[in-house]
């Protein structure tokens, strides 16, 4: 197996009462793409969550990129801290919502910050935002407001967004859930298209076509824990769990 | 009836009265916008430190919110008879804030302001918040998400969406604010409803009063109009399904 780009290790997550996640362990490798099933509020969406600290984790440990980020002064409670910095500017994520920000234009999305964060000047973040809106087929959209553009077109420039800090893995939170069908496949190809780049990518979705397709393994979960994970294809056709099957079998009949 | 029509609109006095009354008034305005000003600016303040992230700053935030219920639930004018009647006595702070006359302006003056800043400061931290809560949580966790700090997110990416969202009750708020600065009438500032009453007192007739009265009414009737058409397009546009206003 290749040097290990996240690991996450026995991730406890609980809401109040709610325990979310109950110990779950996870490698992923540089370049891998891994895709994760399951049912809603299996804790899919939860655990890309933890992933970025969006919502740390109260329980284990998540390396990334060899880095202990659960530890140090403030982990865990949300507060400013290195950790942060450093998973923010590592890890990119693309919303089922978008969330783009409706008063900036596609490009301004783009571009804010790589200004901001990044501290590229104007011109450097206007030259990456304009390549890579032109990579997800947005070049002539630059100058429209995010309501002026479709759902796939939105998503595409929030792909555009997490792309320009340069992340070294990407997270994908059922990001064609919110979509028409016919607007799914130009999002997807853009998401194929950065798989074969070689991104590192965790894909939380209901495309089981895309998943068979694109991901180098897929993670089934269910009730806070993975039920089964392996190689795409064997997991998808030869389940091996009877929740996985039950699953399957509903997401296939409809 | 027509004692009550010389009592309240003896057009002569009103005449006679008018540049005084006028003058007077523009007094209430400079206060007004002087104070609004400041009270936008205070009250986004207290609104941001009401929105601080994580445990550690829990106490900040208990602060502002008791900061916020104590001056909305106080009466203006108790605030503005503390001020102008106990901030000349504390030496130890330097004389010019014991009593300012920054500006050329008397001290009642800034008392005034002070105490309306102090109140409608709390009162325009809660218009922001609503603004701020009404922004969908994914713009704060796509903002984090892409490293920017939490005041970062709030500059760029909530509060310019939040300001759009609240022009209607802020300018309710500002129009009260307008209306009670004729409280500082109680602190010898020579603002409109005070040169009035002298003018009563020396008359013993009220249009002078009337006279004040209607200034009020040129300038808050219109301001009163927009704020229906504000929330008249507000409802529009959520009706469209794009409550969002693109700058």
């Amino acid at each position: 197996m290749a040097e290990a780009m996240l690991s996450l290790k026995g991730i406890h997550k609980r809401f109040g009462n709610l325990a979310v996640l109950k110990g779950v362990d996870i490698e992923i490798a540089r370049g891998e793409v891994v895709c994760v099933l399951g049912p809603s509020g299996s804790g899919k969406s939860t655990l890309l969550r933890c992933v970025n600290l969006l919502a740390p984790p109260e329980e284990g440990e998540i390396f990334l990129e060899g880095h202990d980020i659960c530890k140090g002064p403030g982990s865990g409670t949300g507060e400013e801290s290195w950790e942060l910095d450093f998973v923010r500017q590592r890890v990119g994520m693309v919303f089922q919502q978008f969330n783009l920000f409706p008063h900036k234009s596609a490009l301004e999305n783009v571009t804010l910050a790589q200004e901001k964060v990044l501290g590229r000047s104007k011109q450097e973040a206007r030259e990456k935002a304009t390549e890579l809106l032109e990579r997800v087929g947005l070049g002539d959209q630059l100058d429209q407001y995010p309501e002026t553009l479709s759902g796939g077109q939105q998503q595409r420039v929030a792909i555009a967004r997490a792309l320009a800090m340069d992340p070294h893995v990407m997270l994908f939170d059922e990001v064609t859930s919110a979509l028409d069908p016919e607007l799914v496949k130009e999002v997807l190809d853009t998401m194929r298209e950065l798989a074969a780049e070689g991104m590192t990518m965790i894909v939380v979705t209901h495309e089981l076509g895309f998943a068979r397709e694109v991901a180098d393994r897929v993670i089934f979960m269910d009730g806070g824990v993975i039920v089964e994970e392996g190689p795409a294809a064997e997991v998808l056709e030869n389940p091996r769990e009877e929740r996985t099957k039950q699953f399957l079998g509903l997401v296939l009949d409809r | 009836m027509s004692q009550f029509f010389n009592q309240y609109f003896n057009f002569n006095v009103m005449g006679e009265h008018f540049g005084e009354v006028l003058v007077a008034f523009l007094q209430n305005l400079l206060v007004f916008a002087v104070a609004a000003f400041l009270a936008l600016l205070w009250g986004l303040g207290l609104a941001l430190l009401r929105q601080l992230p994580s445990r550690k700053l829990a106490p900040i935030r208990f602060i502002t919110i008791a900061y916020i219920d104590i001056f909305r639930a106080v009466p203006i004018l108790i605030i503005i008879l503390m001020i102008s009647g106990g901030v000349p006595f504390l030496t130890f702070l330097p004389q010019e804030v014991r009593i300012p006359h920054w500006f050329g302006r008397p001290d009642p003056f800034w008392y005034g302001v002070a105490a309306l800043v102090i109140v409608y400061g709390a009162f325009t931290a809660e218009v922001y918040r609503a603004g701020i809560e009404a922004v969908p949580k994914g713009q704060m966790e796509a903002a984090r998400s892409l490293g920017m700090s939490h005041f970062q997110a709030m500059r760029h990416v909530i509060v310019p969406q939040a300001i759009t969202k609240i022009p209607a009750p802020m300018l309710n708020e500002l129009i009260s604010l307008l209306k009670d600065t004729t409280l500082v009438s109680v602190i010898a500032l020579s603002e409109s409803v005070l040169v009035s009453r002298e003018i009563l007192a020396e008359r013993l007739n009220s249009s002078a009063l009337t006279l004040t009265a209607i200034f009020f009414l040129v300038i808050i009737l219109p301001l009163a109009r927009l704020v229906d058409y504000l929330i008249k397009r507000n409802q529009l546009k959520i009706t469209r399904g794009s409550h969002i206003e693109v700058a």
